[in-house]
């Protein structure tokens, strides 16, 4: 198995698309995601040409609702595990800069 | 009465309505047992006392479950009692409505006691990697649950409550239900919904109960079974319904895939799988080796592929705007499995992992239907070990993949399956071995199990706490 099948920079950006941050002492988890990588490489073993991807074992597709209205969580319940709100909205760090 | 935690459900509805006892002696029994095991156990991350009491001061016994306590392992919503998923990442959560499941118990009567601790985010197969520290077998406490369910099966094995509820993506059910020597009934895919539950892998995730015996597990599932608007992947059947019993299995024809007997398997749980199929034999089952079933080997890798991906992907929602916490307080297990799904979902290597994987998750299925052209169900152990030692998962990133390889591939072609004791360890830790039958086909399970449940007494013993 080898240990560098993810390099660093793939790490830290593989960690930024997560969105999760990566403490200094954290840094063996790359090691860890290489060996996984590594092993999971067994599955080129099995020839799969002809075989379709089984997405979902019931193979149920499209399942829709009628359009009808139904009772939901109010406004305060969907607020009420929320740290910051503001006049009745969810409140979200900026996504645009000024 | 004293004691009355230990009456399985069969018991404690029998004496319910026969009035020996009241539903608050039974919960306040159990609620007991919770405080004074709570040090030693950990099984429990939230305990209901409050709520629990006033329920119990009104029970409708009437009901299939009216005034039996039920444990709720906590990835199931749950509205108005905190549901933390065994993460500090939601530690101020409290649910704002009840998860199907928890609705449909509710409203046979259960009343619920607490939530269990498990894995955090379901992630593992010890109980270890909880952010409320590990559940300790009640077998030996310097031994593990198993998981994720971990805290639900020691809860069951300790007798702290009558029933339990836990949820299965690849042995999360029967693997902790194996290891603390308790029934863990693991249902088709989509036979149970998914709704209000913490999700984790939504293509393989089925809840179930975990409990005392057969009956007392089939007797829940046909509570919690049953179509959901609220789940599309909902298999769109009416509640599962208990068969009828059997007294022999002439004509049953069990399978032992010998690909379950890996060389790591610990011998006291080859041999007691193999006293198992003798068991059959003797009622009458004919036992028929499999040669040629898939290496479960590709079955670890394609769990350890699909997982990760619908994880990185069910994990992104949990930003800290709407409810909980941030992402900062993602424990290493939940980063690791995040990023490693992120990366094999991400541009260049979703086709050579996620599409792969996929591709032989249909070789699974085709094998399991080609096995079951020669036999109605499969035997085997439910984990090569019995319970390991507190700690055995440290610096294990797959830990989890490992324990669960004989779990993984029925879990991954959605069948049912359960576990139930037959025997135990020369350290007297319970052995587990495991049913698995094909999609929809619980009936099988359920007669296969009781029979070997009926003519054994594994099932009666229980752990010195």
């Amino acid at each position: 198995m080898s240990s560098n099948i993810i390099t660093d920079d793939q790490f830290q950006h593989i960690a930024k698309l997560s969105k999760l941050t990566i403490k200094p002492e954290e840094l063996f988890i790359r090691d860890q995601l290489s060996q996984a990588a590594g092993y999971v490489d067994i599955l080129k073993e099995l020839d799969t040409k002809a075989i379709e991807p089984t997405y979902q074992v019931n193979h149920k597709k499209n399942v829709s609702r009628d359009d009808v209205v139904l009772p939901s969580l109010t406004q305060e319940e969907s607020l009420s595990q929320a740290q910051k709100t503001s006049n009745g909205y969810f409140s979200t760090s900026a996504t645009i800069q000024k | 009465m004293s004691d009355l935690n230990k009456l399985d459900l069969k018991q404690a509805r029998t004496g319910l309505l026969s009035k020996k006892f009241s539903a608050l002696d039974l919960v306040t029994d159990c609620l007991k047992q919770i405080k004074n095991n709570a040090s030693k156990l950990n099984s429990f991350v939230t305990v209901t006392q409050d709520s629990a009491l006033k329920e119990a001061q009104i029970a409708d016994i009437s009901k299939p479950l009216g005034g039996i306590p039920i444990a709720v392992k906590d990835n199931f919503c749950t509205k108005g009692i905190r549901t933390t998923a065994s993460s500090k990442v939601l530690d101020n959560y409290i649910g704002q409505y009840d998860a199907t499941v928890i609705e449909r118990l509710k409203s046979a009567g259960a009343i619920i006691i607490g939530k269990t601790n498990l894995d955090a985010w379901a992630h593992g197969s010890s109980t270890e990697s909880s952010d409320y520290g590990p559940t300790k077998n009640p077998w030996n406490i310097n031994h593990l649950p198993g998981g994720s369910s971990g805290g639900s099966a020691a809860a069951i094995a300790a007798d702290e409550s009558i029933v339990s509820i836990g949820s299965e993506t690849a042995g999360s059910i029967r693997q902790p239900a194996s290891w603390c020597g308790v029934v863990g009934f693991k249902p088709t895919y989509g036979r149970v919904s998914r709704y209000g539950v913490i999700a984790m892998k939504s293509s393989t995730d089925s809840p179930g109960p975990i409990c005392k015996t057969v009956d007392d597990a089939a007797a829940i599932l046909e509570i919690i079974s049953g179509n959901d608007p609220h789940d599309a992947t909902s298999i769109g059947e009416p509640p599962w319904k208990i068969p009828k019993t059997r007294t022999d299995l002439k004509g049953l024809k069990i399978g032992l895939p010998l690909a379950y007997f890996p060389k790591e398997i610990q011998p006291e749980v080859k041999e007691s799988i193999l006293l198992a199929a003798e068991v059959y034999k003797k009622l009458g089952a004919e036992i028929i080796e499999l040669p040629d079933v898939l290496d479960p080997k590709y079955s670890i890798a394609v769990y350890t592929i699909l997982q990760r991906s619908e994880v990185s992907s069910n994990l992104a929602r949990f930003d800290g705007i709407r409810y909980g916490n941030d992402r900062s307080l993602f424990g290493q297990e939940a980063k690791r499995r995040i990023m490693l799904g992120t990366y094999s979902l991400s541009a260049g290597y979703y086709d050579a992992y996620y599409t792969k994987a996929q591709k032989v998750r249909t070789l699974i299925c085709q094998d399991f239907d080609k096995q079951f052209q020669k036999v109605d169900v499969i035997l085997g152990p439910v984990s090569p070990t019995t319970a390991l030692k507190v700690g055995a998962t440290e610096g294990q990133s797959m830990f989890g993949e490992l324990q669960d390889m004989l779990m993984e591939p029925s879990s991954i072609a959605g069948l049912p399956g359960i576990s139930i004791p037959c025997g135990f360890d020369n350290q007297g830790l319970p052995i587990g071995l495991q049913i698995i039958a094909p999609q929809k086909r619980e009936d099988l399970v359920y007669q296969t199990a009781k029979l070997f449940e009926s003519t054994t007494d594994y099932h009666l013993q229980s752990p010195q706490l």
